[in-house]
């Protein structure tokens, strides 16, 4: 026991403390872990939840843009029909929760097939506005169909994840499960953006061409990528509905498809980890700093948020997440590891290097 | 992409110099006639045009990803200010002529002829300005390779500019010419139907290909008007919500089928 335990300790420091982004890391996640310790209104746990369903959001959309180069600005038809798949499987045959989102990520990753192998003929600006019209229509359905998906309303009173607990202790379990999601799809997704899979994904983003040249399967690879991206981006929509008891238009929304793209920037693209950190910055500043302390309306928050995305990728292009490891390792080796990031960063280091 | 926002800046240009009046507050000292209305608007969103190339698409234009990112932004960015400014409210706007005609037993009102007449001369215009004059063809050159363009002495900044202040002022008139004859109202939110609309229409016609873009712009707004005037002869209502399901179908059929569009000469497709 006590060799296993020894066995388990060193591995932990070799593989953990002695690389300093991931001591954070595992830092910030002990500190999620045990906010709950300091007795928060469960209002605040929420958002937290929430916080964690955007993380896993923003990691899918991340390796479908920033690791495989095809770029999507309809990611809320995916959160949106998971939201809505869930919805309706559990309100109209009263399906468990524990089967309907499974279900509801089978039903967008087959979505994500369907739609997926027409768009990814187009390349570049022209996928990223097919793939924005797509929420866009699908919005259109379900206002035809207003008797099943109930129109402009949405659907409500979805169950809730643990209704044999007590009231409060609800929203601590959804936090810890959410949590725990956001941990096991987080270390999914940079696993596979690290694997084999995930380099031939890079290769795509670097030059399709090329990688196509070589012998690779890139439709293949880059529907893998657009369903991989479908399923995790489902799974947090349809947690996410659970979480409210709704699921509604606005999940379909332009607003939603940015979101994704606003945590990703500020993170840094192509990092995986960087977004889920700046999910909860994200839900900090748009929860707490914006409403409570700076009382501001809501439309203001979405400029605020998109002029400094604009001013980020003029100015910082590398976004936070880089900075910071950047920072605490101070290794030249590690920059050139990034370098096999999204080519705004290229262009950023080419200037700095003058 | 920042055209949804122009074209919604030209709409809303054209409604606050014609209307009568604005939350009670009498506007009709300044009101002015459409036809200059129209002029102001479009001059005011060619300007506005080129300041956001030169802010916002200039320093990132190497890299599309981070262009479309920026320019939804700017989107979004109008989206939100004419919320905040004049609420999410449709506000009317004022047609340019009375009165209607029929043809062929179809009611069709003045100014949706007018617009149609508009719009037929800016397609010539603009066909001829791109296939025959000096700057056309620069363009073209500059579409095709940039960096080649620049090394034979194009200024390529200039010009995209030139091209910005350009596509604002088409973009301007067509805001104007949907919200004034077809549509009649303005709101925040009128950018996302002529945007999925365009994109099917310009996939079906070929990409850059402007007489494709022209038939495939007749077939779409055909193919969806038979589509609304079937449903509602069968008497399924509520047909117009799947009007962009019709156009997105006819679209990924296109994709489908043959992926470089009825006239599409360049290859930006992937096989």
């Amino acid at each position: 026991m006590s060799t296993y335990f020894r066995r388990f300790y060193s591995s932990f420091t070799s593989h953990v403390v002695d690389i300093p982004p991931r001591l954070l890391a595992f830092l910030l996640f002990l500190l999620l872990l045990t906010f709950p310790v300091t007795k928060p209104k469960f209002t605040h746990l929420l958002l937290l939840a929430l916080a964690n369903t955007g993380a896993i959001f923003a990691a899918s959309w991340d390796l479908l843009v920033g690791r495989c180069g095809q770029m999507s600005m309809g990611h809320a038809l995916f959160f949106g029909m998971g939201a809505y798949s869930t919805g309706m499987l559990s309100i109209y045959l009263h399906w468990p929760i524990w089967v309907t989102i499974p279900l509801s990520m089978v039903v967008s990753v087959l979505l994500a097939l369907a739609v997926g192998f027409p768009c990814l003929r187009v390349k570049g600006p022209y996928l990223a506005l097919v793939t924005m019209s797509f929420p866009l229509i699908t919005t259109g359905v379900i206002f035809y169909f207003k008797d099943i998906t109930m129109g402009e309303r949405g659907l409500s009173g979805l169950d809730r994840f643990f209704p044999f607990l007590p009231y409060e202790q609800q929203y601590l379990a959804q936090y810890y499960f959410t949590l725990l999601l956001l941990l096991a799809s987080g270390i999914i997704l940079y696993k596979i953006a690290n694997s084999h899979t995930g380099i031939v994904f890079i290769s795509i983003l670097d030059d399709d061409v090329a990688s196509k040249a070589s012998g690779i399967n890139i439709t293949k690879y880059k529907l893998m990528a657009f369903a991989i991206s479908a399923g995790f981006a489902s799974m947090a929509g349809a947690v996410n509905a659970h979480m409210i008891n709704s699921a509604n238009i606005g999940m379909l929304s332009l607003t939603t498809s940015f979101l994704p793209i606003i945590i990703t920037f500020w993170g840094g693209i192509g990092t995986i980890y960087g977004p889920i950190a700046a999910a909860y910055i994200l839900q900090i500043l748009d929860r707490y700093v914006l409403t409570d302390v700076v009382p501001l309306e809501t439309h203001w928050h979405m400029m605020i948020y998109i002029v400094l995305i604009i001013v980020l990728i003029i100015k910082w292009p590398r976004g936070l997440a880089r900075y910071t490891t950047d920072e605490l390792e101070d290794l030249e080796e590690a920059r050139d590891i990034d370098e096999r990031g999204p080519r705004i960063w290229k262009k950023y280091k080419k200037k700095e290097k003058k | 992409m920042a055209h949804g926002a122009l074209f919604m800046l030209g709409a809303y240009i054209y409604w606050i110099l014609t209307a009568s009046e604005f939350h009670g507050v009498p506007l009709e000292p300044i009101q002015l006639h459409p036809g200059l209305a129209i002029i102001i608007a479009v001059i005011l969103t060619a300007i506005a045009g080129m300041i956001i190339y030169k802010l916002t698409i200039s320093p990132v234009i190497e890299d599309l990803i981070a262009v479309l990112v920026v320019t939804v932004g700017v989107v979004i960015i109008l989206q939100e200010t004419l919320i905040i400014e004049f609420s999410s409210k449709r506000w009317p706007v004022v047609s340019f002529t009375k009165g209607f005609t029929t043809f062929l037993g179809v009611k069709v009102t003045y100014s949706e002829l007018l617009a149609f007449a508009v719009s037929l001369c800016l397609f010539t215009v603009l066909w001829i300005f791109i296939t025959k004059s000096k700057i056309g063809s620069t363009m073209r050159a500059v579409a095709q390779d940039r960096e080649v363009a620049m090394l034979m002495g194009i200024n390529t900044d200039r010009l995209y500019t030139l091209t910005m202040a350009m596509s604002a002022s088409i973009a301007a008139v067509a805001g104007v010419l949907i919200t004034a004859s077809t549509s009649g109202f303005a709101y925040p939110h009128m950018w996302d139907t002529p945007l999925y609309m365009s994109f099917a229409i310009v996939i079906l016609g070929g990409l850059g290909s402007i007489k494709g873009t022209f038939i495939g712009a007749f077939i779409i707004g055909f193919v969806e008007m038979a589509f609304i005037f079937i449903m509602s002869a069968l008497g399924i209502s509520g047909a117009e919500f799947l009007k962009g399901v019709v156009a997105v179908t006819v679209m990924v059929l296109v994709l489908l089928i043959r992926p470089k569009g009825l006239f599409g000469k360049r290859v930006e497709m992937e096989d």
